[in-house]
């Protein structure tokens, strides 16, 4: 028994970890070999994170064990976890902005005294061996995201990390830079060190990694010890289920109707004032679901907060209905019409320390006023009809709705803006985070709305939810549309192209 | 207005600064860690009192300002405790201790108040230096503890741009979760720094009893503890910018006693027509005034202000 | 190995904070009777002649309620900007601002009946509490600059320009060369009710119904909370965040501003540097034990005041009357020990026996 156990980099053996109300990992097991890249597959909620954050010394299983290079491991923090060789990469990177690329990778794993000098030299030259381009003296909040990344990945090379997992690294990356991640791993791999890399791109998965691990509802369903001649179509069907394969399907098409919304020339800027927008031209209309596709961080959010109203633009109209709402504030906007589902559900969507009640009236609070008064019998009427039209489960309506479940929460964000037939819908990543009833739920909404007329902009970073929902696509890359396409007729390789900002001519 | 009182007027100014300074580079400890403590009046008042009774028990100022250190540390504990440890809100738990440490203070110092001081530091003369024309005076000629201050400057700068604890502090104040993610101990940090904040404070005050008004007096911190919290900002959380303003605040609090003697004009005005009040106030202003300007300078990038100032940290067990 | 790990309770029980006071009230009468055996003091002694001068009886208690509004107007301010998530931590300041502007007005008013100078002083403490606030509301709305600190250092900026009035232009002609301000005209006192409440305790009373109301019932109230409890819901929802947060701080400088008034009409009879005697401070204790309800408000300013009577009369019994403040503090203390206490429980944590085989 021995001897198989170090032949092992990581060996998690029958994990068992209940959250209030939810079984994320019931019996799994992940063994990953010394010198590979193992991908950790599954959908969202399937219990790959949870995996993650065992091994990473966040969560403690409530049953199992694990494994790390051939001896039994228990880790009370994050530090045991380090101390063992395991270095984590979160999908949030956890690096401090104010401070500099090497004092954040040193930092938790330095000598008594800085030198700063020999510390950004010794960086440097580690950066240089895995092809981690990073200044060391610059200040992390002045990277870009794929910057960010390496500074993390450095960080856990700086520990000597034997194990690194990583966290859906793509999701903030170009194609280019998904190469060069690519090329990094391998190094590492070569190196001896093993790559844990959660995902769900599987064609990402099955160009970088050698074996796989696939979890479906916090159980194993396959184990693939060479990924070299393994079809996509099956490790989708091991990771949503034989019986789901499929449910999304292709919308009827229909006839669109008028123009709903005219997006003309809009530019805009983000937080820190860089242009994230440049000229958007869009128009959607009803009866119609236009999809935009993109990799994060490419002015999709701006995009929807300059409609919602949450952003002014710096150049542009935008017509809602037959009216130039350029101006309007996002009250306004949406008594003509314009419901948003944004991308943050808590914070944004819904307050998470109000009750039920008080967020279902978000909208809407201004028509059940009593004179100076806010009709509490009347905000209850409102709030107990948005939850038996959508099929919210909530407990008792005055407690803070944080503690509603991800579909709970989504379902009454969205039974709220539709509350009043809107003639315009954008949802940002409406099924993120979802299970997959509350993904079904969502989606099942979106083709509703657009069936009875309503125009909706779809936002999603699930190529596979946009095909299968939307009636055009539309490229984002760098602030601008680089591109439209038919979803039924348009190859994945010339979306991708597109999303990496090369659209074929 | 004669060179005597003009040289008077800077020494008495390097022993304000240093009183101030002392206090808030215990406080910048606090506040780069991510702990606001407003409680640095009630630790000034604990020190200078507990300070002034061991002077008055041992007969040495060393052991006087030891205890001070001390008590103020332990005061700091409390605000740790309160506000670190249990997480309860940081600007409610300082007030506390401000009002409850000045109020303690009078209660452990209601027998000894307008006692005689038998101890206190005396003037230390740096030999061939002190000897120079003003300057000697005013800068090397003073109590140890002026020494004392300008090295803890620039032990503090050391530590926290130059060693693992300083970055770990650092970092703690931007953001709590990274660093607890990296292995340091949130907790150890920011009650650790607290305490240490309270030990410079609890030393400022026996500064005061000890030296500067010899004795002890309900009240005798008399808001210099908020002036110290206002160095703070107005020193953009470094310990050089620190230095400068408690020079400039330690310059205000020297003359204001003083103004009307100064029988000079002033960029046309009579500085002897000046109010002391109106004098004591510019700390106050000109704090007000830089916190404008570091959040209008800064408005896209990372302000000198910790980040994470005033957040209480909880991992969260799951 | 077991060790103790604080969970968090999925639901806060509701009586929490009620009960999280009445602890903290009791630890800090425990932990006084410690300092006062300590010293020699009879706790037990000194603890009935608290409570005798300031609840045993109607003259006890008209005293208790003369202390507590005050406080209930500084706690209100405090919890006004605090439903919103804001910190007011210059009442203080503010108190002194609206009794500066007061005063200024009853010196430059001659000769109005008292009802009508009455209302004209309090205006204008209400006027003077606001301006004060303006800066922070403004830089806060405007900049993001934190009102916690802008608000403090005001504070000690309002007390030296009394200071400066008090040798300077308002210096009283017939002091004697004593540096003080003249005394308010004496039609300006606020009316009486019983013993040495006056007025003050029904415009306080009648101030925290009304905010009460306001904040948990009315579109307005509704839109405060939305604001400070979630800034992006809030202008998702169509609420400007920017006049939310001016209307907060200044509605609580304007009624930390009527305390000074009240104060100066009601019990002091001049403006001094000391008028705000630290009102101002402990209503920010106040709200916070409050948790910023205005109903919760008169209770806390109802015990405070009650501790404060109560620790100035022990002075007879030669105890420093620091005892109160030190009581005041410490039932702040231990309340939110409590109240952490409360909201969490203890979980023994047993990590499994640690082995390594190879």
């Amino acid at each position: 028994m021995a001897a198989i156990e170090t032949d092992y980099a990581v060996w998690l053996r029958g994990i068992e970890k209940r959250f209030p109300g939810v079984i994320a990992c019931d019996g799994a097991e992940l063994k990953v070999r010394r010198g590979t890249i193992h991908a950790l597959l599954g959908e969202n909620g399937a219990g790959k994170t949870t995996m993650a954050n065992v091994l990473a010394g966040v969560y403690r299983p409530d049953a199992g064990e694990v494994w790390v290079n051939g001896k039994r491991q228990t880790f009370r923090s994050p530090a045991d976890a380090i101390a063992a060789g395991v270095g984590m990469v979160y999908q949030e990177f956890r690096l401090v902005p104010s401070l500099t690329v090497a004092e954040n990778i040193v930092l938790g794993a330095a000598s008594p005294l800085l030198r700063v000098v020999e510390i950004e030299e010794k960086v440097a030259e580690l950066s240089d061996t895995y092809g981690l381009a990073a200044d060391p003296s610059r200040p992390v909040w002045q990277l870009s995201m794929g910057e960010r990344q390496r500074v993390e990945i450095l960080k856990a090379l700086w520990r000597n990390a034997s194990v690194l997992v990583m966290d859906e690294p793509t999701a903030v990356l170009t194609p280019a830079e998904a190469a060069e991640l690519g090329l990094t791993l391998r190094a590492m791999a070569v190196d001896g060190r093993s790559v844990i890399y959660i995902s769900h791109k599987l064609d990402q998965v099955v160009a970088f990694c050698d074996e796989a691990t696939v979890l479906r509802r916090g159980k194993v369903t396959a184990t693939f010890d060479d990924l070299i001649d393994v079809d996509l179509a099956e490790l989708a069907e091991k990771m949503v289920g034989a019986s789901e394969v499929g449910t999304i399907k292709r919308l009827k098409s229909i006839q669109p109707g008028h123009a709903v919304l005219h997006l003309n020339g809009i530019s805009a800027r983000n937080d820190r004032g860089l242009p994230a927008l440049s000229d958007i031209n869009i128009t959607v209309h009803a009866n119609e679901i236009v999809g935009i596709v993109g990799v994060s961080g490419n002015g999709q959010k701006e995009l929807a907060e300059v409609i919602a109203g949450l952003r002014k633009p710096s150049e542009g109209r935008m017509i809602l209905g037959d009216q130039d709402v350029s101006g309007a504030s996002p009250a306004d906007r949406y008594r003509m019409g314009l419901a948003y589902v944004p991308e943050d559900r808590l914070g944004v969507g819904l307050a998470p320390k109000m009750s039920v009640v008080d967020n279902a009236v978000v909208r809407s609070y201004r028509s059940h006023r009593r004179g100076i008064f806010l009709a509490a019998s009347k905000c209850i009427v409102f709030c107990k009809g948005l939850i038996e039209r959508f099929g919210v489960r909530v407990g008792r309506l005055s407690h803070p709705i944080a503690g509603l479940s991800g579909g709970n929460l989504q379902k009454l964000l969205l039974g709220r803006e539709l509350a009043e037939q809107p003639i315009m819908l954008v949802a940002a990543q409406p099924s993120r985070g979802l299970d997959v009833q509350g993904v079904v739920a969502i989606q099942g909404h979106l083709a509703d709305q657009r069936n009875n007329g309503v125009g909706v902009l779809l936002i999603s970073e699930d190529l596979d939810e946009l095909l299968a929902l939307a009636d055009r696509l539309l490229v984002m890359f760098g602030g601008r549309v680089v591109g439209e396409y038919g979803p039924d007729v348009t190859p994945r390789t010339i979306l991708g192209a597109a999303m990496a900002g090369r659209p074929p001519q | 207005m004669s060179e005597a009182a003009l040289v008077g007027l800077f020494v008495a100014t390097v022993q304000f600064a240093t009183l101030v300074y002392l206090a808030a580079l215990g406080e910048l400890f606090a506040e780069r860690a991510g702990v606001l403590n407003l409680g640095v009046e009630g630790m000034m008042a604990m020190g200078a009192v507990s300070g002034f009774m061991v002077g008055l028990e041992t007969g040495s100022p060393w052991a006087a300002f030891a205890a001070a250190i001390v008590v103020g540390a332990l005061v700091g504990g409390l605000h740790a405790l309160i506000s670190v440890v249990l997480g309860a809100d940081q600007v409610v738990s300082g007030l506390a201790l401000t009002i409850g440490g000045v109020g303690l203070a009078a209660y452990v110092g209601r027998n000894v108040g307008g006692r005689i001081p038998e101890t206190q530091f005396t003037d230390m003369s740096i030999a061939g230096l002190a000897d120079i024309r003003w300057f000697g005076e005013i800068f090397f000629d003073q109590p140890p503890v002026v020494y004392l201050a300008v090295g803890l400057g620039l032990v503090s700068w050391f530590v926290l741009a130059r060693t693992r604890l300083g970055l770990a502090l650092r970092a703690v104040g931007e953001s709590a979760p990274t660093t607890d993610a990296v292995g340091h101990s949130v907790m150890g940090l920011r009650v650790g720094a607290v305490m240490v904040g309270g030990a410079f404070a609890g030393g400022a005050g026996s500064f005061l009893s000890l030296y500067m008004a010899p004795g002890w007096v309900e009240g005798m911190v008399a808001g210099r503890g908020w002036i110290a919290v206002a160095l703070v900002i107005f020193g953009a959380w470094h310990p050089g910018r620190l230095a400068f303003g408690a020079l400039l605040f330690g310059f205000t609090l020297a003359l204001q006693p003083r103004l009307q003697s100064f029988d000079i004009g002033l960029l046309g005005v009579q500085v002897n027509e000046i109010s002391p009040a109106l004098l004591g106030m510019m700390p106050f202003l000109l704090t007000v005034v830089v916190l404008v300007i570091i959040s209008w300078r800064y408005r896209h990038r990372p302000s000198p202000a910790p980040a994470d100032l005033g957040i209480a940290y909880r991992r969260e067990e799951r | 190995m077991m060790r103790p790990v604080l969970v968090r309770r999925d639901r806060v029980l509701p009586a929490t904070q009620a009960l999280g006071f009445v602890v903290g009230i009791v630890g800090a009468l425990v932990l006084g009777a410690i300092l006062l055996l300590v010293s020699d003091n009879n706790p037990v002694e000194v603890y009935e002649r608290m409570f005798d001068s300031a609840l045993g009886g109607i003259d006890s208690l008209s005293r208790t309620l003369e202390r507590a509004t005050p406080l209930a107007l500084t706690g209100l301010a405090v919890a006004v900007a605090g439903s919103m998530g804001l910190w007011n931590i210059g009442a203080e300041g503010q108190m002194m601002a609206g009794a500066t502007l007061a005063t200024g007005v009853a010196m430059m008013t001659d000769g109005l009946s008292g009802p009508l100078l009455i209302a004209v002083m309090l205006a204008s403490g209400v006027v003077g509490g606001m301006v004060l606030m303006l800066g922070p509301a403004l830089a806060r709305s405007y900049l993001g600059v934190s009102e916690i600190i802008t608000t403090l250092m005001l504070v000690y900026v309002s007390i030296r320009v009394v200071e400066w009035l008090e040798v300077g232009h308002w210096k009283d002609a017939g002091s004697l060369g004593f540096p003080r301000i003249e005394e308010v005209p004496a039609q300006a006192a606020l009316p009486g009710l019983f013993g040495r409440v006056n007025i003050g305790a029904l415009i306080a009373l009648g101030l925290l119904v009304v905010f009460s109301l306001a904040v948990s019932r009315t579109a307005w109230g509704y839109e405060l909370r939305l604001a400070g409890s979630s800034p992006n819901t809030a202008r998702y929802a169509g609420v400007s965040l920017r006049r939310k947060i001016l209307a907060a701080l200044l509605l609580s400088g304007g009624i930390a501003g009527l305390a000074g008034a009240v104060q100066l009409t009601g019990t002091e009879v001049r403006l001094t540097p000391g008028l705000s005697n630290g009102f101002g401070f402990s209503g920010i204790i106040v709200a916070a034990l409050a948790l910023m309800r205005p109903s919760g408000v008169a209770v806390v300013a109802f015990v405070f005041g009650a501790v404060q009577v109560g620790g100035q009369s022990i002075q007879t019994l030669g105890v420093s009357s620091a005892i109160s403040t030190i009581l005041q503090a410490m039932i702040l203390f231990s309340a939110l020990a409590a109240v952490v206490f409360f909201n969490y429980r203890v979980r023994w944590a047993g990590a499994a026996s640690e082995h390594s085989d190879v």
